[in-house]
């Protein structure tokens, strides 16, 4: 196929590009729920 | 008191308070200079590629200028806390915007037209034949340029980075004001010179909807 | 299975099928040839991240209103997405204009206006992270956004019509315009996949920020104690 490289690199990096922000949401709403875990502990014990 | 006498008094109090110092007139009078000068390092500036560059870069000058320019504007008030009291002295916040952006615009205009001849013959163009439009066109622009600057000086004035907010916030919303005055300016100064009266309609539509959308929302620019 | 994960699901299977179309089903064109086929992928992205920027403009004009804190989380959301979509456009495209015209970039006015628009957005978030009061940071934001996309088609109308002014090499050919039947219901079926795209994510980074709200919440409450 003509320019084969040039239609892969576009569908390559964009679906990188939205896979990537799709992780990055995922680890950061991970960080917070451990964080909200730690925080109920902590707002429990001085209770 | 309604909006107009209140706008009044709070413009001749701005008008005052500048012409008492002439310290931001005279800075941004200096500011867009050195910009002229150094642009003419960039491009060999004859008189035909002057009159293609030129007016963009004049333009760009302006915006540059007015991003440094109208950082005081709500930054004054915030240093002195007078904002409340401003607040208080009005029944309609639209008429600080009113007045701060109507003293803006004049600022601007003001330091523009000393400019211009300077501008007209660092770079060797005729702008006396074409004047009137000119007018029309620093009007339009500087108008606009007033409108979103203020409104965006008082959010970045409550901002970190400020100094380099303002313009980050301001420049790419007035894309369209650089791209309608560079191509009206162009066609003014161009060896046949003609009006681009569509550039003066974005002009006036651009200045029509930001001068609304303040009035709708410029109270809660000013909100504690 | 949860729903969330269903509908995740759906939506990659949605976007697979959009791929499989714009190869497969969708004829070939014929001056282009193959490198055409980016076209599905490149504007498919440009129509969902414009739809992401318009909720993003219900959102702030809501939070002007009403001052409910979702809809400030909806609006940095829909900005977010939204720019992550424009940044797909804006590589994509040279990426399409390379092999056709040898250049990466052309200040044709579809790309440049994309461009300010992306830059709109970017200043949208980076106004969020210098304010920190959350109410001002909210109701700034919100008002910034309401400003930027007011002059979304400012931007576009005036860059369109200074770019007729001076010509340039047509880069994207004519898109949208004059599409062959087969090719037009590829085109629509990939803005629906992107579009179901975009809203999962936009629902994903929704919670996000309404987890970052509870941790605001929790942490002023042990604050407190």
């Amino acid at each position: 196929m003509k320019n084969f490289d040039s239609i892969f690199a576009a569908y390559l990096v964009g679906w990188a590009v939205y896979f990537v922000f799709y992780l990055s949401i995922g680890k950061r709403a991970a960080a917070l729920t451990g964080e909200i875990e730690r925080l109920k502990n902590s707002v429990g014990r001085g209770k | 008191m309604s909006i107009g006498p209140n706008t009044l008094a709070l413009l001749g109090k701005e008008l005052q308070t500048e012409f008492r110092s002439r310290e931001l007139l005279t800075t941004t009078g200096v500011f867009i200079l050195m910009v002229l000068v150094l642009f003419s390092f960039t491009f060999d500036p004859t008189s035909s590629e002057s009159r293609r560059f030129g007016p963009g870069l004049l333009w760009l000058a302006f915006l540059f200028a007015s991003s440094l320019m109208l950082q005081p504007c709500f930054l004054r008030e915030q240093t002195n806390d007078t904002l409340s009291s401003l607040r208080l002295a009005v029944s309609d916040p639209f008429s600080i915007f009113l007045a701060k952006l109507g003293a803006n615009t004049l600022f601007l205009l003001f330091t523009e037209l000393v400019m211009l001849p300077i501008f007209s013959v660092l770079y060797s163009v005729h702008v006396l034949p074409q004047i009137h439009y000119l007018l029309l066109v620093l009007f339009l622009g500087s108008l606009g340029i007033s409108i979103t600057g203020t409104a965006l000086s008082a959010i970045s004035a409550q901002a970190r980075m400020r100094e380099l907010l303002l313009p980050v916030l301001l420049l790419p919303l007035l894309t369209p004001i650089l791209v309608a005055s560079t191509e009206v300016t162009v066609g003014l100064l161009a060896p046949e010179p003609f009006m681009e009266w569509k550039g003066i309609g974005v002009l006036a539509i651009f200045d029509l909807v930001f001068l609304t959308a303040v009035w709708l929302f410029g109270e809660y620019l000013l909100e504690e | 299975m949860s729903k969330r994960a269903i509908l995740g699901l759906l939506t990659l299977c949605l976007v697979v099928a959009s791929a499989y179309a714009s190869f497969y089903v969708a004829p070939l064109e014929r001056t282009m040839g193959p490198i055409q086929k980016i076209f599905y992928f490149h504007a498919a992205s440009a129509w969902a991240g414009m739809t992401a920027f318009m909720v993003c403009f219900v959102a702030n004009l809501l939070y002007v209103w009403r001052r409910q804190v979702k809809w400030d989380w909806l609006g940095v959301s829909c900005a977010e997405v939204g720019l992550v979509f424009t940044t797909v456009v804006l590589i994509t495209g040279p990426i399409w204009a390379k092999p056709v015209w040898g250049i990466w970039w052309t200040w044709d006015w579809r790309l440049t206006s994309t461009f300010v628009m992306w830059l709109l957005y970017v200043s949208f978030l980076l106004l969020r992270t210098l304010v920190e009061e959350p109410d001002r940071r909210a109701l700034f934001s919100a008002l910034f956004g309401i400003f930027a996309f007011l002059d979304v088609p400012l931007v576009y109308f005036s860059i369109r019509w200074w770019r007729t002014q001076h010509p340039q090499p047509v880069v994207l050919g004519g898109t949208g315009s004059g599409l062959e039947p087969t090719m037009r219901k590829v085109f629509f079926f990939t803005v629906l996949a992107m579009h179901a795209l975009m809203a999962l994510l936009i629902a994903e980074r929704y919670l996000l920020e309404k987890l970052r709200g509870g941790v605001d919440e929790l942490k002023r409450e042990a604050e407190a104690q």
